[in-house]
């Protein structure tokens, strides 16, 4: 099953393969270097994500994180994890960044990374920069 | 030396008339908290860090311990070293504990007592602590009750919140094998209002309050205090009745007992010789102080010996044997005390031994009778 973090209409720039998909399972993640920018691509049970390497808050390399999902917004003394493995976690400062869209949860308007287009083509996995 | 005839040597009576209950006993997890992620759910595993993912090996929860006195180092290595087998520490095999303990010793029933939970009341987080009560119980029930019918169970709660103590009792006070209430101490006094739901429970389910030190005494902010923070393991051990001894006045003093004339409370492992001192000193100052505590109706020497009982181990051993016998008459110890041995702790007391200098009439009391008093036909 090929499953794209962007809609095939909207996939745009420069082509890369980044390894056959066979080479690529699930919970792996790779860091590439494309035109001089760090990016991380992510199998995350079958979904690929690829993110800027860089917490826009201080730089750290994000996609180094643990990919997890967050607790809900509940009243005081309740808890509920929700959205497994939906959320990077940056490995500096904890901030959580959707995987699908690269925005954070606590500023998602002023806080977020830079994602690329991905997608499995052919039996590759296919980077759009 | 004459040996002691213990009352499993009775041969074909009734054992549960003859048998022996041990009052505290301590199952122990392999691999600490780990062992009761199964019983918790993904929300709270993930809240605690540890979900068991790979992810979760990178938090700094990952490290997260329950707290006991690792700040004191205990040189005896705080277990009997026989109690522990290849890949498996002391007390965490129900059938080699079975086999070990209770078949060595005839002991008819065993009372388990949250080994590594003893700490939870000094947790920060009340909701923390009740969960991980809550995947104590299912543990303990799952593990060791389940396992062999002597094992007997004190369903674990967390004293920082009195709410859930009480669904918890509430869930669990009915299942087989429960014979008690297993309160881990916290830094509130015993006798403050904080705790008369639990009380209620406890009294409403007929089912004894234990406690029992928690080894986070001034090792934690939220732990039990005792005047000032000892500097060794030794000179800590020792103090540890500090504690029982305040908790007993407050309880009284407040009139928990006559608020809750069905409670009945076990102080396991916390002394009991000052209690002596307590009773008569109690009598003698509240003749003239009654006005401060009107609700106590009786000398409050009679709540004591009417609600409290002691487990006995670490038992007295007076440089003069023979001083027993007086003491245990002072402390009324046909009714207050109950046998425990503190498996598997480096402490631990031989039934077959720790009591002899206590008369076979005495023995039968605090082995059976007392106890048999006190859990009831749960026992059985």
């Amino acid at each position: 099953m090929t499953e794209l973090a962007t809609p095939r209409d909207a996939r745009s720039g420069n082509r890369h393969v980044i390894a056959p998909v066979d080479e690529f399972p699930y919970g792996e993640r790779r860091i590439v270097t494309i035109e001089g920018r760090a990016i991380g691509v992510l199998n995350v049970g079958g979904t690929f994500y690829a993110l800027r390497n860089s917490c826009p808050h201080h730089g750290a390399p994000l996609c180094e994180g643990v990919v997890k999902g967050t607790m809900a917004d509940t009243p005081a003394h309740e808890y509920s994890y929700i959205r497994h493995n939906e959320f990077i976690t940056c490995p500096w400062h904890g901030y959580e960044f959707d995987l699908a869209t690269g925005r954070s949860l606590v500023d998602p308007q002023r806080t977020r990374v830079r994602t690329y287009e991905v997608a499995v083509e052919d039996g590759d996995v296919v980077l759009y920069v | 030396m004459t040996t002691i005839e213990a009352p499993r040597a009775a041969g074909t009576s009734d054992p549960r008339k003859t048998g022996i209950i041990d009052s505290d006993v301590h199952p122990n997890f392999v691999n600490g908290i780990r062992d009761l992620t199964p019983y918790m759910t993904e929300t709270w595993k993930n809240r605690l860090g540890v979900s068991g993912e790979d992810w979760a090996k990178g938090m700094a929860a990952a490290q997260f311990t329950l707290p006991l006195d690792y700040l004191y180092i205990n040189s005896a290595g705080a277990y009997r070293e026989d109690a522990a087998r290849p890949g498996m520490p002391p007390a965490t095999d129900p059938d080699f504990t079975a086999q070990h303990l209770l078949d060595t010793h005839g002991i008819y029933r065993a009372v388990l007592l949250a080994g590594q939970c003893l700490g939870i009341g000094a947790m920060p987080d009340g909701m923390v602590a009740a969960t991980i009560a809550s995947a104590y119980n299912e543990w303990m029930c799952e593990r060791w009750l389940q396992n062999d019918v002597r094992w007997r169970g004190a369903l674990c709660i967390a004293p920082q919140d009195p709410e859930a103590a009480v669904a918890e009792i509430d869930r669990v006070a009915k299942r087989d094998g429960i014979v008690a209430v297993f309160m881990p101490l916290g830094q509130i006094l015993m006798g403050e209002k904080h705790y008369w739901p639990i009380y209620e429970a406890c009294a409403r389910h007929e089912l004894p309050l234990v406690v029992h030190p928690s080894g986070t005494e001034n090792v934690f902010a939220k732990a039990p205090q005792m005047a000032g923070t000892p500097t060794f393991y030794l000179e800590w051990h020792t103090a540890l009745g500090q504690i029982h001894q305040s908790n007993t006045l407050s309880m009284i003093c407040h009139g928990v007992f006559e608020k809750f004339p069905e409670l009945k409370y076990i102080i396991a492992e916390g002394g009991f010789l000052w209690a002596l001192e307590v009773m008569w000193k109690l009598d003698r100052d509240w003749k003239g102080l009654r006005n401060e505590v009107p609700w106590l109706t009786r000398p409050p020497s009679e709540y004591l010996l009417d609600h409290i009982r002691f487990t006995t181990q670490p038992f007295i051993e007076p440089h003069d044997p023979t001083h027993v016998a007086p003491l245990m008459e002072m402390l009324h110890a046909d009714r207050t005390l109950m046998f425990s041995s503190d498996y598997p702790h480096w402490d631990f007391d031989n039934p077959d031994r720790s009591l002899q200098a206590v008369s076979k009439e005495l023995r039968h009391k605090i082995m059976v009778e007392t106890p048999r008093a006190v859990y009831g036909d749960r026992l059985d």
